[in-house]
């Protein structure tokens, strides 16, 4: 017998969460929490690269990471994650109907940083497929934080560190002087993205930060398959 | 015969402790079938298993005639309903939505979220958002979602445990419907009563084994020839066989117009387990 995608089990599950999002109120003030920097930060006039992008790689870790993790856990705390998986919709059907409204309210909020923070998007299409491709970083490692948390409260603490190198690591890099180190948070989804977006800007070759960006959303995706399979059981 | 479940030899462990050992039964289509047994004795574990929820140590186990571990299939989910003791809802949902996004996964008409919610009592609270209802109402509410699809199997652990008589009773006549309608129902449960009301066979569970399987019947009546009590109307108690002079007996007491009423005395489902394990439900 052929496992069929049904979008129509996608859709249900979408749905069910937008209904629970409007009741949500942990997350829906998760998710206003980079408008109010992006708010911030477009009043004081900041105009560093990474002042302005901070917003919206912070956007992304809270609204994708966060959010992501904090309904895959709750889905696990309260034992609702193992109704849909012994329902006909198949893993991919879950994961992909919890992610669509993670992603859409992700890409709402990036939106109202972008305005809020008076951010002027350099070429518009690679912009996107970037914005894109993080979002596919960022939900896989929400998924990944969220499968590895017994409870919601636990994605935060689990979730602090990610937050702290993959939102914020730009802000203290000026504060790090080891090589080493510099190095590796070059290779940070974070910097790649505000290179790809200050090189957009000024015409320099961005290729190989996009490309660097498509191996972190493979490796991303592979761990959270492999971590899924071995915690499916009990 | 057709059957629906086929366990052979099938064993699980966590760790050093052996939940189950070396369990053989077979499930017909259409029989409803009871694993008795105290808390700890595996019957969640045995239901986790034939659910592929949990992998077996050891053994050959298959549901509808294949390897358990094919479940996962839509098509082949479709097929079955599950209630556990850990069947979670969404609390912020109401019950309608809840059933709702079942009735989707499930691609059955919203009709029938009415259909069961007047089954488990709860037409008029659909509107209600599921955190607003007691312990025994969300039970009635997993209940509901586990039957919306009318499985051809319906694995239920515990089904009643939080429910008071009368919805019991308003359960208990629902399942026996969807039996009559087609759906084969393996049940655990350490009520006696339920196993009597709706098993054909039960099984007895202690200490991961399968002690005793067979018709509620044939194992009251395994535990030798039970006696009659006779309660007469000065309400004193005579007991007698159920043999020849035993019924001279009784007609004798009724011919005196001295005779209240009869009771057998055959034991219990309840008493055969503790006989058999030295342990009671």
């Amino acid at each position: 017998m052929m496992t069929t995608f049904s979008m129509k089990r996608v859709n249900a599950i979408f749905v069910k969460d937008w209904k629970d999002l409007q009741r949500n109120s942990y997350v829906l003030f998760t998710l206003a929490l980079p408008l109010f920097f992006a708010a911030w930060l477009g009043r004081i006039g900041a105009d560093s690269a990474e002042m302005i992008s901070f917003p919206i790689v912070f956007a992304l870790v809270i609204a994708g990471a966060f959010v992501q993790a904090a309904m895959v856990a709750e889905e696990k705390e309260k034992n609702t994650l193992r109704g849909l998986l012994l329902s006909p919709a198949s893993v991919a059907e879950v994961f992909i109907g919890k992610s669509l409204l993670s992603g859409v309210m992700t890409l709402v909020v990036v939106a109202g940083c972008i305005w809020l923070a008076e951010f002027s998007v350099p070429s518009l299409p690679l912009f996107a497929l970037s914005i894109v491709i993080a979002l596919v970083i960022f939900l896989a490692i929400g998924t990944l934080l969220g499968l590895l948390s017994r409870t919601v409260m636990e994605t935060s603490i689990i979730g602090m560190p990610v937050m702290l190198i993959f939102g914020m690591s730009s802000m203290f890099k000026s504060m790090i002087t080891n090589e080493a180190i510099l190095t590796v948070m070059d290779y940070l989804p974070n910097e790649l993205l505000m290179n790809i977006w200050v090189g957009l800007e000024s015409g320099a070759d961005v290729g190989e930060s996009f490309l660097i960006l498509t191996v972190w959303a493979a490796v991303s995706v592979a761990a959270t398959v492999i971590v899924y399979r071995k915690r499916r059981m009990d | 015969m057709e059957h629906i479940i086929e366990v052979n030899s099938l064993a699980k462990s966590f760790g050093d402790k052996l939940a189950l050992k070396d369990v053989d039964f077979r499930v017909r289509k259409g029989e409803t079938i009871g694993f008795l047994g105290p808390s700890g004795s595996g019957k969640t574990t045995t239901i986790k298993i034939l659910t592929a929820q949990l992998a077996a140590t050891a053994g050959d186990v298959r549901v509808f005639g294949e390897p358990v571990h094919l479940l996962k299939d839509p098509a082949r989910m479709k097929k079955i309903g599950i209630l556990t003791d850990n069947s979670g809802l969404y609390d912020r949902l109401t019950v309608q939505d809840n059933l709702a996004l079942y009735a989707d996964l499930y691609d059955v008409g919203k009709e029938r979220v009415r259909e069961v919610l007047e089954m488990v009592s709860l037409l008029g609270e659909e509107k209600t958002p599921v955190k607003k209802l007691s312990k025994g109402m969300k039970q009635r509410v997993t209940l509901a979602r586990a039957i919306l699809h009318k499985p051809a199997l319906l694995f239920l652990d515990e089904p009643t445990s939080a429910l008071d008589p009368t919805t019991t009773k308003h359960i208990h006549e629902g399942l026996r419907e969807l039996n009559r309608e087609g759906t084969t129902i393996f049940l655990t449960t350490h009520d006696m009563d339920e196993a009597e009301a709706l098993c054909d066979r039960v099984a007895f569970l202690h200490d991961g084994e399968i002690k005793l399987f067979d018709t509620p019947q044939n194992l009251r009546t395994m535990s030798g020839s039970p006696t009659i009590s006779l309660l007469l109307k000065d309400k004193t108690t005579v007991t007698v066989e159920p043999n020849e002079s035993g019924a001279a007996a009784i007609a004798g007491y009724m011919a005196s117009g001295n005779l209240l009423t009869i009771h057998s005395n055959e034991p219990t489902l309840g008493d055969l387990f503790v006989q058999l394990t030295g342990r009671n439900l």
